[in-house]
């Protein structure tokens, strides 16, 4: 008869041998029979781990899970939204400071050409122009900030 | 699962149509995972739906080519073992728990033949959540050795081996646990 095999009767009943050590249990199985009970033991065990209650989870969590997701989904969409929008209006904003002194520089020039009288410098129309540009910019930074406040207090 | 790597896809776009998909699939093999491994219904609630957020934000990470399962367990098996740590739930010094003796062959090993699958149930609730763990992996979500393996992060024999001491102190716990009607 072949060694017993007692260590490997529990990963066998588990399905965990390789071919191999399967076949040389089976083997040792048909002609031991104080393995061959110790293996039926460990397939009874084996099949009460598969018929286990199967726990689900509560509808309920189901449900707030859902919603934290979407709702984290739709905040990191608004994020990525705001962070395209923001690097649209600072290149924007980069364009029009560039471009504006040339066009100052243009207008400037024509007018008081057509007008035949001084209209002042062109570098302070264009001083002006940023500043205006400035001031625009920051009332909306104040503006998006409170509104991103209250979104905040409302949550 | 082409279904999974849709859904994945429309998840990883903000679509959460995708997300009802994954969930309705796979929320109560997640679940049961958890709760083995925890053992605890609120903590597993906790990870279940971090996990989920987890997925949410980590999706353009999944590698389509592979399957979503697994990477899912991944995501919840870090949480839930962070979990476990800050809770101190989980003890290293289970691994050093006797196992009870292979050759051993009385009454009370006989009554293993008798487990209800509730006993086991139980038994399977007084082990430690590592052995619980490759436990159901094997039996409930029947994952084969190489997926284990892959799952818990370590080398096949590892795997073989974490699942042997896992089924012998079952055992030792069934063995040492009284038997239905009080008899052990």
């Amino acid at each position: 008869m072949s060694a017993h095999v007692t260590e490997r009767l529990a990963l066998a009943a588990a399905g965990a041998l390789d071919a191999g050590e399967a076949e040389r249990v089976a083997a040792h199985l048909g002609e031991c029979e104080a393995c061959a009970a110790r293996a039926a033991e460990w397939r009874q065990l084996a099949d009460a781990m598969h018929r286990l209650p199967q726990p689900r989870p509560d509808p309920v969590l189901v449900a707030r899970t859902r919603e934290a997701v979407e709702a984290l989904v739709a905040e990191r969409a608004e994020r990525a939204f705001n962070q395209a929008a923001l690097g649209f209006a600072v290149a924007l904003a980069w364009t029009l400071a560039i471009v504006g002194w040339f066009v100052f520089d243009l207008v400037a020039g024509e007018l008081a050409l057509r007008l035949a009288r001084p209209i002042g410098s062109a570098a302070a129309w264009y001083a002006a122009y940023l500043l205006a540009g400035w001031v625009a910019a920051a009332a909306a930074a104040v503006m998006l900030g409170r509104r991103t406040q209250e979104e905040g207090r409302l949550v | 699962m082409d279904a999974d790597r849709e859904d994945a896809a429309k998840l990883g776009k903000g679509d959460t149509s995708g997300l009802a998909g994954l969930m309705n699939r796979h929320q109560d093999r997640l679940f049961r995972y958890l709760l083995r491994l925890v053992g605890d219904t609120s903590v597993a609630e906790d990870v279940f739906q971090q996990t989920w957020l987890n997925v949410a934000e980590r999706i353009r990470r999944y590698d389509p080519a592979r399957p979503f399962a697994p990477w899912l367990v991944t995501v919840a098996r870090n949480l839930a073992l962070d979990q476990l740590r800050r809770r101190k739930m989980l003890s290293l010094e289970e691994a050093e728990e006797p196992l009870a003796p292979a050759s051993a062959s009385d009454p009370h090993e006989r009554a293993m033949a008798r487990q209800s699958a509730a006993r086991v149930d139980a038994a399977l609730g007084a082990l430690g959540p590592l052995d619980r763990e490759v436990l159901t992996l094997r039996f409930e979500d029947e994952l084969e050795l190489p997926e284990l393996a892959a799952t818990l992060a370590v080398p096949l024999p590892t795997a073989k081996a974490r699942l042997y001491r896992a089924l012998e102190r079952l055992r030792a716990k069934l063995l040492t646990s009284p038997a239905p009607g009080g008899r052990r």
